[in-house]
């Protein structure tokens, strides 16, 4: 991959190029392998039904044959493939968050309406008190088929006695050909064939909804393989007036807040996912202790994005710099090791970071004699996110700007050196402009990764300290931080909550990226 | 390329909140609360042990079936290999296939699998979580007949009912002790005045000696820690509903027997006996570096202890002055069954034919080093080893941490109290009152 | 400003590049590049250095007040390659093939893309690079449910695209390959002069051929950083990585080591997470090692003019 011609000439395309025959070979090869992969997806999509599915491929394989097959939409040749992945796997899931943000989403809230009353119901099962326990084997009337024949419990008591519960109610099972073994399961009941392990698990879902009748409202069920119980559901469904009612308390619980809940406010602990409309963003708008805190937030948030941007920048602009001598020995040695912040996973030396900081037994305090309580005091603990920020940081700029520095024509340093400029003067007024068009850009990135940089504030300092009175407010939140508190320091965490923050951060980095943008030259760039 | 190494964007923590919609996860509780590491202190999975890395090497964790098997199970990486033995076992005799799969982050990958239909029949997991479990409705009652739950010890049991309903079965309890170097302190000390004396006897005598107790505390505090505190004099996080539960409606944070723990760590601040500065992260290191004689922490740290070559001993909590002794919370490891297990049915078979058998029991202790919830696999291993035995004594008064939703809320601002306590930036009154009503406020949020 | 950029884009036809050529005699004035060099080397370093002495102490925990080790021995590299349930070989494989193919895939991506937008004039140009720029902004976090539950369908039509499965992983890094790289990109591709196009087209190359025989080759230095930075954003990347991977085998390092530093046996494991994490540092240093030298040198000897 190093056969960069070395001058202009070898370039210089003879006249009369014709595709070759093999670049034709590739391409159309490559659309009739995308093609089948398709028509392969569809075909399994139709089996399964999920005609959505269907309709998305069709669409996008149109839109590839569209594309490829002639020669209009240069462009999109160019921008399709990522085009594609782009808005099924990033735009995608985020209308799918915005559209979270409309919801009560969230702990207590997963399931749909329908599940969480058959969950509620289930968890209601109790056994009747003083009933005697059964040792159970599953089995169907001799002559049916094991995976589809009525179900029969063979029961046997306590005391021995053996019964045969079917879905009409019990009966006594004569003891004749009967075999047991020591602990009393039946293993053999002339008249009956007894499913094994696997043939009555893969009868779970029959299982799950037989009962052998004993009374008007409990019944024998199984638990397990080999045992059973007389219980019931104490929650019943009135799907008429849509409540549940508990047969013993009798108390009705109706649908209140995404809960089943009783007059006086006793609910059942199993929610559901219901739309809210946009109650999570007036929330948002109208509580008090986040109108309070959000202001004081912003500011720090706004002042640690762009001072992680200028410091690691300016540190990383000037190592690659300092490297970028042709004469400088070693300096590849230098440059390898100065990536290694980079390349060690950062959850990693996060962790290695916050102990550093520490007050009493961390090295930084140690080596500069000093006492200060990093992790404890609100400015020093924005001072160490900022410095730690910077190491993690560097080496991400460095790698840019060494990159960039290659597009950097060395006549005009030159230039200017004849110029008489000197050294301070051509880094300011010539390389980090041209830098600085080159990587505008990424800055800008880099601006707003920063900005929503939760990783970071949480392995440090969790968005500590805090004010002694309040621990919803900490010095080093950022907005994400403080917005993930709000969402999930109640007792049921609410990502629809959740998501309506992330859209109003959103708004808030995109429209401050776009005014910065604006004022770089950058865009001009684009023209 | 926005994504740089750290976090590519940001921690799991936050992600498992976000992804399964449930909240303050094991170790994610912080993330919600911030300030809690000691939610995971007693509910990520703890395995500690002895065994670590003598994993036998026959886990399937490759497992290509996991849809085809008769029985999936998820359980962290120090019990699986174990786990795969019995369920080896269970398998053979019943004919079937048993897949046992490693699970790291088990208590929301569990929500997420099972979200999609994608989820184990059994799961592996701490008492803690159930509440949540609960909420989103992903775990089936277990009907055990009252003669099997006579055979745990009844905290577990206790432990694994929510609303009245049982969804587990236990098969350990953890919970902290005193931990104490003996080449410094040879005795046992029963009050926090005699620990204080050896201890001070003890930095007298041997120059590394920096740290009179270590405890975990940090900047944002732990109210796991925190906890036994305030249980010496009767305080604690919620009173207790007629039929035993933990009442989220009363929370007793600033209670005048909370107080009397609070003010006790203000004083041990002040004299430098707890600092902020030792933390979850270093609390462990301090120990294992001789720099501290007594060292409040749970089983899990034994096994660092060991390799460092320190003499210790167990013993339980010291009692506080004009109160009793510190009573720690219990953290119970439980099986659980999922609500949407396709196998049902073996799925119960396991939990209540095979977990509660001694057998099975004693082998997951081999794997954990934590104490039995069986009984008479406890009182074996008791016998034999005295360091369950210290451990189970140590929790013999104690109470299971709360399951309850509510709890979620208690973590960050507990923690926090307490540690502006211990660092003196507050007053022990005002500031637990403080808390109080921020948990109030957060509980109320979410009714 | 603007001025200075006119300069360069005449300067580049026939300029050379930017590593200066000082005009002086080499050595000299050389040594307060490497003492700067090596206070660059502290600051970067002394915090590896724990890492280090973790990684060699057999209690492995994190002694952060002195820099010195308290104990030299290799057991927890024996412990990290023989825990087979934390398979770290299978992890560091993964995360090569996810880093390798991701980071190919993105840097082929994002030099199609950034050479229509430095190269070819359509209706919302300028829009769609502002909104790719915009798009990053978004909290990437809370978009993961819908990835998860869109490739848990997915796995039911097609399997080795489900979850669990790398390369569904590695489809969606590509989802942000164009939107996080096209910017760096095109920035270079504008330095390419288009007189070099326009020559060829007249010569009868087609499009492509331009593309893929010529700019491709000319922008070699920006493709080789920007594989750089998607191969150690990919190699580390947890977050994503550990909702899609669940069997330990299939995991990744960043996901295998971040599940060793929660919960509480991290402190136990720290040993063997120290020394994993070390080893985890290797392919980007010697991948950058191996770079190095094109990524300086492809355009020392005056190539693109």
């Amino acid at each position: 991959m190093a056969a960069v011609p070395s001058s202009l000439e070898p370039v210089k395309l003879g006249s009369g190029y014709n595709t070759p025959w093999w670049a034709h070979a590739i391409k159309w090869g490559l659309l009739a392998l995308v093609l089948a992969a398709g028509l392969f997806v569809v075909q399994k999509l139709v089996a399964n039904g999920s005609w959505f599915g269907v309709v998305i491929t069709a669409f996008i394989l149109t839109c590839v044959l569209a594309v490829y097959s002639t020669r209009r939409a240069v462009p999109m040749k160019y921008l399709l493939p990522g085009l594609v992945l782009l808005v099924t796997l990033q735009i995608w899931p985020i209308v799918y968050t915005v559209a979270t943000a409309f919801t009560n989403y969230g702990q207590g809230h997963v399931l749909s309406k329908e599940d969480a009353t058959a969950q509620s119901i289930a968890q209601s099962v109790k056994e009747v008190e003083g009933s005697e326990r059964y040792k159970l084997s599953i089995a169907v009337p001799e002559g049916s088929d094991v995976a589809t024949g009525d179900l029969v419990f063979l029961l046997t008591g306590a005391d021995g006695k053996m019964q045969v519960g079917t879905k009409d109610g019990l009966t006594e099972l004569s003891a004749d050909g009967v075999e047991k073994t020591d602990t009393g399961k039946i293993t053999k009941a002339p008249g009956y064939t007894i499913l094994n392990a696997k043939e009555a698990n893969s009868r779970s879902a029959d299982l799950e909804a037989f009962a052998v009748p004993v009374s008007t409202s409990a019944g024998i069920k199984a638990v397990g393989l080999s045992g059973a119980f007389q219980g019931a559901p104490t929650l019943t469904y009135d799907k008429a007036a849509d409540t549940l009612t508990d047969t013993v308390s009798k108390e009705v619980y109706s649908p209140q807040n995404a809960y089943w809940a009783t007059a006086d406010g006793k609910r059942l602990p199993t929610g559901w996912k219901e739309n809210v409309g946009s109650r999570n963003f007036s929330d948002l708008l109208t509580n008090p202790t986040i109108r309070a805190g959000f202001f004081k937030i912003f500011l720090w948030n706004v002042a640690f994005a762009a001072l992680s941007v200028a410091s690691t920048f300016l540190l990383g602009m000037l190592l690659a710099l300092l490297f970028n001598d042709e004469k400088m020995k070693g300096k590849g040695l230098y440059r390898s090791l100065l990536i290694l912040p980079y390349a060690i996973p950062g959850f990693v030396t996060a962790l290695v970071w916050a102990s550093m900081f520490n007050q009493e037994f961390g090295l930084v305090n140690s080596l500069t004699h000093l006492n200060i309580d990093w992790l404890g005091n609100a400015w020093a603990a924005k001072a160490a996110i900022l410095i730690a920020n910077l190491w993690l940081g560097f080496p991400y700029m460095f790698l840019v700007c060494t990159g960039a520095l290659q597009s950097i024509p060395g006549d005009v340093k030159e230039a200017a050196k004849i110029d008489g400029a000197n050294a301070f003067r051509t880094l300011r007024s010539i390389i980090m402009p041209l830098l600085l068009v080159a990587v505008g850009p990424l800055l800008i990135a880099s601006f707003a990764f920063n900005f929503n940089n939760f990783s970071l504030i949480y392995l440090l300092t969790q968005g500590g300290p805090f004010a002694t009175d309040n621990t919803s407010i900490g010095s080093t939140d950022l907005l994400i931080t403080y917005a993930f508190r709000l969402a999930f320091s109640g007792a049921s965490p609410n990502i629809g909550l959740a998501s309506a923050v992330c859209i109003f951060i959103f708004f808030i980095v995109a429209a401050m990226s776009y005014s910065g943008f604006r004022r770089t030259k950058s865009l001009e760039e684009v023209n | 390329m926005h994504k740089r190494a750290l976090g590519a964007a940001a921690l799991t923590g936050a992600a498992a909140l976000v992804l399964a919609g449930c909240g303050g996860g094991s170790s994610t509780t912080s993330s919600s609360t911030s300030a809690s590491s000691t939610t995971s202190a007693s509910t990520e999975t703890s395995s500690s042990s002895s065994t670590s890395a003598a994993a036998p090497a026959e886990v399937d964790t490759k497992d290509p079936s996991r849809a085809d098997a008769d029985l999936v199970i998820w359980a962290d990486a120090d019990r699986a290999p174990i786990l795969t033995k019995y369920a080896d076992q269970f398998a053979q005799e019943n004919g079937i296939t048993v897949a046992v799969q490693i699970a790291t982050e088990t208590r929301k990958q569990f929500g997420d699998a099972t979200k999609v239909g994608k989820g184990p029949d059994i799961v592996v997991g701490a008492h803690d979580w159930l509440g949540e479990l609960v909420q989103n409705g992903t775990v089936a009652p277990i009907q055990l007949d009252e003669a099997t739950a006579a055979k745990f010890a009844p905290a577990a049991m206790t432990a694994s009912k929510f609303n009245g309903q049982n969804y587990g079965v236990p098969f350990s309890v953890e919970n902290i002790a005193l931990v104490r170097n003996t080449d410094l302190a040879p005795d046992a000390p029963a009050t926090m005045d005699d620990l204080l004396k050896a201890a001070k006897a003890a930095k007298a005598k041997d120059s590394k000696v920096s740290v009179l107790l270590d405890q975990a505390v940090g900047k944002t505090g732990n109210a796991y820690y925190t906890y036994p505190w305030l249980s010496a004099y009767g305080g604690g996080i919620f009173a207790l509903k007629d039929n035993g539960d933990y009442d989220a409606d009363k929370v007793i944070v600033n209670s005048a027997e909370s107080l009397k723990g609070a003010e006790q760590l203000a004083m041990m601040g002040k004299e430098k006996v707890l600092s902020t500065n030792v933390g979850d992260d270093n609390a462990e290191g301090i120990f294992t570096g001789g720099k501290a004689p007594f060292f409040i922490t749970g089983p899990w740290s034994i096994p660092n202890i060991k390799k460092a070559g320190i003499n210790y001993a167990i013993s339980s909590l010291p009692s506080l002055p004009g109160g009793d002794a510190m009573k720690p919370f219990l953290g119970v490891q439980l099986f659980y069954v999922s609500a949407k297990a396709k196998n049902a049915a073996l799925a119960q078979e396991f939990v209540t034919n095979y977990v509660p058998t001694k057998d099975f029991q004693l082998a997951i202790f081999a794997a954990g080093g934590r104490p039995p919830a069986l009984t008479e696999a406890y009182d074996e291993v008791a016998a034999a080893n005295p360091d369950v035995k210290a451990w189970y004594e140590a929790g013999k008064d104690g109470k299971p941490m709360p399951n309850i939703p509510a709890m979620n809320s208690v973590w960050g601002p507990l923690g926090q109290a307490a540690a502006d306590v211990i660092a003196g930036k507050a007053e022990p009154k005002a500031r637990f009152d403080a808390a109080q009503k921020e948990i109030e406020k957060a509980i109320k949020a979410s009714s | 400003m603007s001025n200075v950029t006119d300069a360069a884009a005449i300067a580049i036809p026939e300029g050379r590049t930017a590593t200066a050529k000082s005009p002086r005699a080499a050595g000299s004035g050389q040594w307060w590049r490497h003492a700067l060099g090596v206070i660059a080397l502290l600051w970067a370093l002394f915090p590896i250095v724990f890492l280090v002495s973790a990684a060699l102490n057999p209690a492995g925990s994190l002694q952060t007040s002195s820099l010195i080790p308290s104990g030299s021995s290799l057991a927890n590299f024996r412990t990290l390659f023989g825990d087979s349930s934390r398979p770290y070989v299978d992890w560091y494989k993964n995360s090569m093939i996810i880093a390798t193919v991701g980071s190919l895939g993105s840097v082929f991506i994002g030099a199609c893309a950034a050479y229509a937008f430095s190269r070819m004039r359509f209706a919302g140009r300028r829009p769609g690079l502002l909104a790719l720029l915009l798009l990053q902004m978004f909290p990437a976090m809370l978009t993961f449910p819908a990835l998860y539950l869109t490739f848990a369908k997915v796995g039911d039509i097609v399997p080795a695209l489900g979850l669990n499965s790398i390369w569904a992983l590695i489809l969606c890094y590509l989802g942000g390959a164009m939107g996080a790289n096209v910017w760096l990109l095109k920035g270079y591709f504008d330095t390419v002069p288009k007189e070099l196009d326009e020559a060829a087209k007249v010569d009868g190359a087609s499009h492509a051929r331009i593309f893929f025989t010529m700019t491709l080759r000319l922008v070699m230095p920006i493709l080789v950083t920007v594989f750089m930075l998607s191969f150690v954003g990919l190699f580390s990347e947890f977050l994503l990585a550990s909702i899609f991977l669940q069997d330990v085998n299939s995991q990744t390092l960043g996901v295998g080591l971040y599940s060793m530093s929660i919960g509480n046996e991290k402190n136990r494991l720290f040993g063997q997470f120290a020394s994993g994490a070390l080893l985890a540092s290797l392919p980007v240093v010697l991948l950058y090692l191996g770079f190095q030298r094109f990524l300086i040198g492809g355009m020392t000897q005056g190539s693109v003019k």
